[in-house]
């Protein structure tokens, strides 16, 4: 664990190490840990996939009474609490309507449409980081066998609700944006509701399970604000 | 209540920002320049972060449909009170009827407007500050109107004749990756000069090249004022309304109050970085 003044506010607190499940689950513990020992303390908490990234009050703490505090955590015994983790099932139709880049990712990596898809519905994903948009979800690690680059030129119009592939990671769009990430399907839950006080269901930390789904269950689930199946405490 | 009846090129409302949401990726946003929107809440004894209309380059024009106090601050855009010219840093009284033109900026890119008393708009996630991808609307729009809770709050100062003045020194820290540079490149740093180029709320540009090839890290967090380093070599600093998490190495951080010189900066104004130890 390394310390890093990004300036008079913000720590950058960061772990070396493969990326993998253990990984971020020591991470989510030590920012649920953080946050519980000093919430009123701080203003953000940025879970990432190697970092926390924590600004805080200066009214109210320095940076350096916050790291004491976070030095003083003892690992063993956080990870031992039973952490309740959140797997949350989001529903996927892979037709092509929606799958606008799944023909050329088959090109890429030759392999069929079919493999594609299931080798994305065979790992239970780490929501490993939030960014870029509000809402949008990056989440790892996918089947290396999907691993690819970012498409060369970016696509200017993504659907909101798509469900894309790039590097070793998958992710979802929660609106219509810019972006260079392989589209191979869409989901029909809203990921950003700001009618809620807590617009997005889940966080960095929380885990991803997809389920395919067919277009006429796509239609008829559309535009529901419901929240997804929570399938696992 | 005022009505917009011209809206300017970029006119929002902003107050200190939106805190607590970084992690599902939702921006702070808030006052480009905090110390000038700050001043005009004083000067009209406004609670400190209020609520107020942040002007660029080109300003706005209301009307005001009922009497009240207003106070603008930073660059100085010409602002005109029914044809007649109106002082910055200054608590000015308008009447019903009266037409606000704010103008164009001359020498920085932004004013702020502040109306003594509290702008009725619904928070967002704890904020009023305009952001494009959670608000309805990403700027004020012509003919839109806003009313006014007045406050009976004494008025702080009938004038200070505050200087604006342009800043293009840039006081920075070192980043995490600071490292990733060469020494040719940390000697640019230090002495050369570069030029803004294309900006907006959530960054700003940087011309001149420093050092070409330096890959990309594994995405982590990034604030306002983060420098970041492309893949081309060039460099480019977040402002408020940056995103949460980038993957480009971050080889410097801008400290508070240059943020608020760099909002005051535009395309082809040249800076200096100074680097200075936290």
């Amino acid at each position: 664990m390394e310390f890093f003044n990004l300036n008079k506010n913000s720590i950058l607190v960061s772990w070396n190490g493969e990326l993998n499940s253990s990984l971020t689950s020591l991470i989510s513990s030590y920012k649920n840990e953080i946050l519980s020992l000093c919430k009123d303390d701080i203003k953000d908490c940025v879970q990432s996939i190697k970092s926390i990234l924590i600004i805080i009050d200066l009214k109210r703490t320095s940076i350096n009474e916050i790291i004491e505090k976070i030095k003083m955590i003892d690992y063993e015994k956080i990870s031992n609490h039973d952490r309740i983790i959140k797997v949350w099932e989001i529903p996927v139709c892979y037709d092509l309507e929606f799958a606008t880049d799944i023909n050329l990712l088959s090109d890429i990596k030759n392999l069929s449409v079919r493999d594609i898809i299931d080798a994305h519905l065979s790992k239970t994903y780490d929501v490993l980081s939030m960014g870029f948009l509000p809402g949008f979800m990056y989440l790892g690690k996918t089947d290396k066998k999907l691993h690819c680059e970012r498409k060369e030129k970016p696509s200017l119009n993504i659907r909101k609700g798509s469900i894309g592939l790039a590097l070793d990671q998958t992710c979802i769009y929660p609106r219509q944006s810019p972006g260079g990430w392989h589209i191979i399907g869409n989901s029909p839950i809203e990921f950003f509701n700001l009618a809620s006080k807590y617009p997005c269901f889940s966080k960095p930390g929380d885990k991803i399970k997809f389920v395919e789904i067919s277009k006429s269950q796509y239609k008829s689930s559309i535009n529901r604000l419901d929240k997804p199946k929570l399938i696992e405490l | 209540m005022i009505k917009i009846i011209s809206k300017g090129l970029y006119t929002t409302i902003q107050d200190e920002g939106r805190f607590g949401y970084r992690n599902i990726g939702v921006p702070s946003s808030g006052y480009m320049d905090k110390e000038s929107a700050q001043i005009a809440n004083l000067i009209l004894n406004n609670p400190i972060n209020n609520p107020l209309i942040e002007a660029t380059l080109i300003g706005p024009t209301i009307k005001f449909e009922e009497s009240t106090v207003i106070c603008i601050t930073g660059s100085d855009f010409n602002p005109m009170l029914n044809e007649n010219k109106i002082s910055l840093y200054t608590a000015v009284e308008v009447r019903k009827g009266d037409i606000l033109k704010i103008n164009n900026s001359s020498i920085g890119s932004r004013c702020y407007i502040s109306i003594k008393g509290d702008i009725k708009l619904d928070e967002v996630l704890g904020s009023k500050s305009y952001y494009p991808q959670i608000n309805d609307s990403s700027i004020i729009e012509k003919g839109v109107e806003f009313k006014f809770e007045p406050n009976k709050n004494k008025l702080n100062y009938k004038s200070t004749h505050q200087e604006f003045e342009l800043n293009k020194n840039l006081k920075v820290f070192k980043g995490p990756e600071f490292n990733c540079l060469n020494k040719g490149s940390i000697n640019k740093l230090i002495n050369k000069e570069f030029s803004i180029g294309v900006n907006n709320r959530m960054a700003y540009n940087l011309k001149e090249k420093i050092q070409d090839g330096v890959s990309s890290i594994i995405s982590s967090a990034v604030i306002p004022g983060t420098v970041q380093l492309t893949p081309s070599g060039q460099m480019i600093i977040l402002h408020r309304d940056c995103q949460t998490t980038g993957g480009y190495p971050r080889i410097l951080q801008l400290d508070e109050k240059s943020l608020d010189n760099l909002a005051q900066l535009r395309i082809g104004h040249k800076i200096r970085f100074e680097i200075v130890t936290l």
